[in-house]
């Protein structure tokens, strides 16, 4: 079944192919057939005209041989003397014996009047007029002649000739019938058929003498106005069901007296037989086109299936690749063009896989967004300066709290807290620059910036605490730790691209605002809160409420800088939460105003609330050093930190 | 040679015919032989005589002979091959079987009519012997002229005749009576080349 199915390519190659063989094949069929035809039947006209050719050659040479015999005899002294005795007798006698002589059929003796006086075959002629005077007219001028006449219903060759002695005493016409027997020798020589026919006159067409089987001698009879009509000339004609090719030919020598029939030679070629000989060249174009339209046939289809099978295997493979399975190479013993397509595309599987691998595993140690944007440029060394806010998560004391588990644990714990950060960062649109141990470094506009980067950098920071808090008490009905995560997040001009050497390097980002962040981070624990939030991203996440913690001058810098809590959007917030930062923010603008007593009794009074207490101590540990050493008269709020 | 001994023989007082042969066109006719059968009056009686009919290279000569029956004719053989010289007519059939030099006995003609003679070896061979019931013959020059002579007085039937040329084209006798010296002339008109051009122009043979 499979062997005879064909795809469509494979069909269109045998189809062509054996069609094309098959046109060219039936068109030269066609016109060496028409040439073998036309020039068989050229053959045969050829043939036939040379045989009339011969055939009249024969007919002059028997004139001349019966002519001569003729004459010999006439001049034999004895026959003269005896037909000289007129005794009527012994003429007819001698004329018999002569005649046996030289096979003659009818002899007869003619007067120099034109009388019959002697006849071996009709007696009753004699005394009568001779039948043929033209022809006594042209042997006396010619010594003798030859002519076919039609005699009592036979056909003869005459020869006349007159008696010497030696002046003309009579004429002596010897007759020499004309029969089956003759025309079976001229056929012998010929090869042609051949048949005497009567026409013309007073005689019917009547066939005297043939060489075809007798129920031809009748239609050749019945049809011979047909060619009659173009004698000397070939003409084709079906005789029963054998056609010939035939041709007439008037052989009566002279012309008849009017009134009188003409005798014909009629020749005639089978064609059938004389096309035998092309009917086997047919036969064998016929066999020889039959055994390559075979040949053609079974070549091209498994030229097709040679072309088609690997293409449908390489399709195959194709759509597998697609489909992301590199496994399978493809197996072809073949060292043509598809052979090389087979490895070609062996190769482009096996860089495929690679570079998939590739793009996998960038895809892991780098964010997605940096590996696309790695595999889609041309990765080179430099960067370029952006807008990027940066967010540090820590995990407080981790290495401290896993002391006391194995480092398989430790390391569950520790994906779990990443996993659970990373994937926030991820709806958040920010790119995870690197692990930093237990911490992560994540951007937001970088590589590609968006104009809510600082606002999404927070909600995320605030998405982490929310989700750290659920994933602290999961760990705790766990039994594991359950660390605070500490998250730091600023908004700066950094330089981003990528750093390293040329074999070697990262996509990341430089600036004071990057290690402000990793600063702000560690403040988490001084200040006791989830997040801080600096200065730049408080100004550009406007939408937010944020608690202002302090303005401080963090080590190694000399600019100070406002820092905040986020808490949220304004309308996630209860209204004790909006009194909460009204109320703070009131206290810090008394403490900076130097109302020492009035703001010392907001935090006091503040001090209770959750998650408050460590902000509301850490300014009453201030008033408590400021009652001891009044501030300096130009005192403006900030506090240098010093190392972590 | 035969003509001239007949003129010399002829009495002195005596008439003579002159004959004119033609064609009907108007030319002479040569050769022809013309003689006057007598129908009363007496025939002179000539003595017997002889002549020689030759084969001299293969051809009789001469090639028309004109003789009185009962003429014996001598048929001598100048060639080095032999001759069977023959004949079939019915005036005279016989036949010298292959010989050489001259035949032991002439053969004597006593039937008028005329004769072909022929060689059975040698078939153009031929020769015309016209055998007739009268001295007076003679054969037209070339002008077609011929003159009988010493004929005595009494009817005459004047015959023409020409070699090879059939009975029918020959033109009619014609009677004349004559008188011891008349001299009339007569003429005859015939188509001596086309009557029989199987046979031989005796005209043309020399």
């Amino acid at each position: 079944m499979k062997y005879f199915r064909f795809g469509r390519l494979e069909k269109r190659i045998v189809v062509f192919f054996v069609g094309l063989l098959m046109f060219v094949q039936l068109a030269a069929f066609f016109a060496i057939s028409y040439a073998i035809e036309e020039n068989a039947r050229r053959n045969l006209r050829d043939e036939l005209n040379v045989g009339a050719k011969v055939f009249k050659r024969l007919l002059d040479q028997k004139d001349q041989q019966l002519e001569s015999a003729t004459i010999v005899l006439t001049r034999d002294f004895p026959f003269r003397d005896a037909v000289a005795t007129l005794d009527k007798d012994t003429i007819v006698d001698v004329l018999k014996n002569h005649g046996d002589r030289i096979a003659a059929n009818r002899l007869a003796l003619v007067d120099m009047m034109n009388i019959v006086t002697a006849d071996t075959v009709q007696p009753a002629l004699i005394g009568k007029q001779f039948a043929f005077p033209d022809l006594i007219e042209r042997a006396a001028a010619k010594k003798s002649v030859s002519a076919i006449r039609i005699i009592d219903g036979t056909i003869y060759q005459l020869v006349i000739v007159p008696v010497m002695a030696p002046a003309p005493i009579a004429w002596v016409v010897i007759g020499f019938v004309i029969d089956n027997l003759t025309a079976s020798d001229l056929k012998d020589i010929t090869g042609l058929d051949v048949s005497f026919l009567g026409a013309g006159g007073s005689q019917q067409p009547n066939v005297f003498a043939t060489t075809l089987a007798a129920g031809n001698r009748g239609n050749l009879q019945a049809q011979s106005a047909s060619f009659l009509t173009k004698v000397d000339q070939s003409v084709s004609i079906v005789l029963g069901r054998e056609e010939f090719e035939i041709l007439a030919t008037n052989i009566d020598r002279y012309p008849v007296a009017p009134g009188q029939g003409s005798v014909f030679a009629v020749l005639q070629r089978s064609v059938s037989a004389g096309l035998e000989p092309y009917e086997v060249l047919k036969l064998a174009l016929l066999l020889l086109g039959g055994a390559s339209l075979l040949i053609t046939l079974v070549g091209s289809i498994r030229i097709a299936r040679r072309i088609t099978r690997p293409v449908r295997q390489l399709a195959m493979a194709a759509r597998e690749v697609a489909g992301g399975n590199y496994g399978t190479p493809i197996v072809l013993q073949q060292d043509d063009e598809i052979g090389e397509l087979a490895t070609a595309f062996n190769n482009m599987s096996i860089g495929l896989t690679e570079r998939d691998q590739v793009r996998d595993i960038l895809g892991k140690v780098a964010s997605h967004e940096v590996a696309e944007q790695l595999l889609k440029q041309k990765v080179e060394l430099g960067g370029e300066e952006r807008d990027v806010t940066v967010m540090f998560t820590d995990i407080r004391n981790f290495t401290a709290l896993c002391e006391n588990h194995p480092p398989a644990v430790a390391i569950a714990l520790l994906n779990r807290y990443l996993t659970a950060i990373n994937a926030i960062i991820d709806e958040h649109a920010g790119v995870i620059d690197k692990y930093t141990g237990d911490g992560v470094m994540a951007l937001f506009g970088a590589p590609i910036g968006r104009s809510d980067d600082p606002e999404r950098a927070v909600l995320a920071a605030l998405a982490i605490n929310q989700r750290m808090r659920q994933l602290a008490s999961e760990l705790l009905k766990e039994g594991l730790p359950n660390p605070d995560v500490g998250i730091g997040v600023n908004s700066s001009r950094v330089v981003a691209g990528n750093i390293g050497s040329p074999s070697r390097l990262n996509y990341t980002v430089l600036g004071d605002g990057v290690n402000l962040a990793s600063r702000l981070e560690s403040l988490t624990k001084r200040y006791g809160v989830p997040t801080i939030v600096g200065e730049a991203t408080a100004a550009k996440a406007n939408k937010l409420v944020y608690l202002e913690l302090d303005k401080v001058r963090v080590w190694g810098k000399s600019t100070p800088v406002r820092i905040y809590q986020p808490l949220g959007k304004p309308e996630q917030l209860d209204a004790e939460r909006h009194d909460l930062v009204a109320r703070h923010h009131r206290a810090l603008a008394l403490f900076r105003a130097r109302s020492w007593n009035a703001a010392e009794d907001i935090f006091r009074a503040l001090r209770p609330v959750s998650g408050y207490t460590s902000i509301a101590d850490i300014y009453l540990s201030y008033l408590s050093d400021f009652t001891l050493t009044e501030p300096v008269d130009n005192w403006d709020g900030v506090f240098t930190l010093g190392d972590k | 040679m035969g003509l001239a001994a007949v003129v010399f023989s002829t009495p002195l007082i005596a008439a003579q015919i002159s004959v004119q042969v033609r064609e009907p066109g108007g030319a002479a006719v040569a050769g022809a032989v013309v003689y006057a059968s007598v129908i009363s009056g007496t025939a002179p009686k000539m003595p017997k005589r002889e002549i020689d009919i030759e084969q001299v290279s293969k051809e009789f000569v001469p090639l028309v002979s004109v003789i009185q029956a009962g003429t014996a004719v001598n048929f001598p053989n100048r060639d080095k091959v032999r001759h069977h010289v023959y004949s079939f007519s019915p005036a005279k059939t016989f036949e010298i079987k292959l010989y050489s030099g001259v035949p032991g006995k002439p053969v004597v003609f006593d039937k008028p009519g005329e004769v072909v003679l022929g060689c059975n070896i040698h078939d153009n061979m031929i020769a015309y012997l016209l055998v007739v019931d009268t001295p007076h013959f003679a054969k037209t020059d070339k002008r077609g002229a011929a003159v009988l002579d010493g004929l005595s007085a009494g009817d005459y039937e004047i015959h023409v005749w020409y070699p090879a040329t059939p009975a029918t084209a020959i033109p009619s006798p014609q009677k004349l009576k004559l008188s011891a010296t008349d001299a009339p002339a007569i003429a005859f008109a015939f188509s001596a080349r086309t009557q029989n051009p199987a046979g031989p122009n005796p005209s043309a043979g020399k």
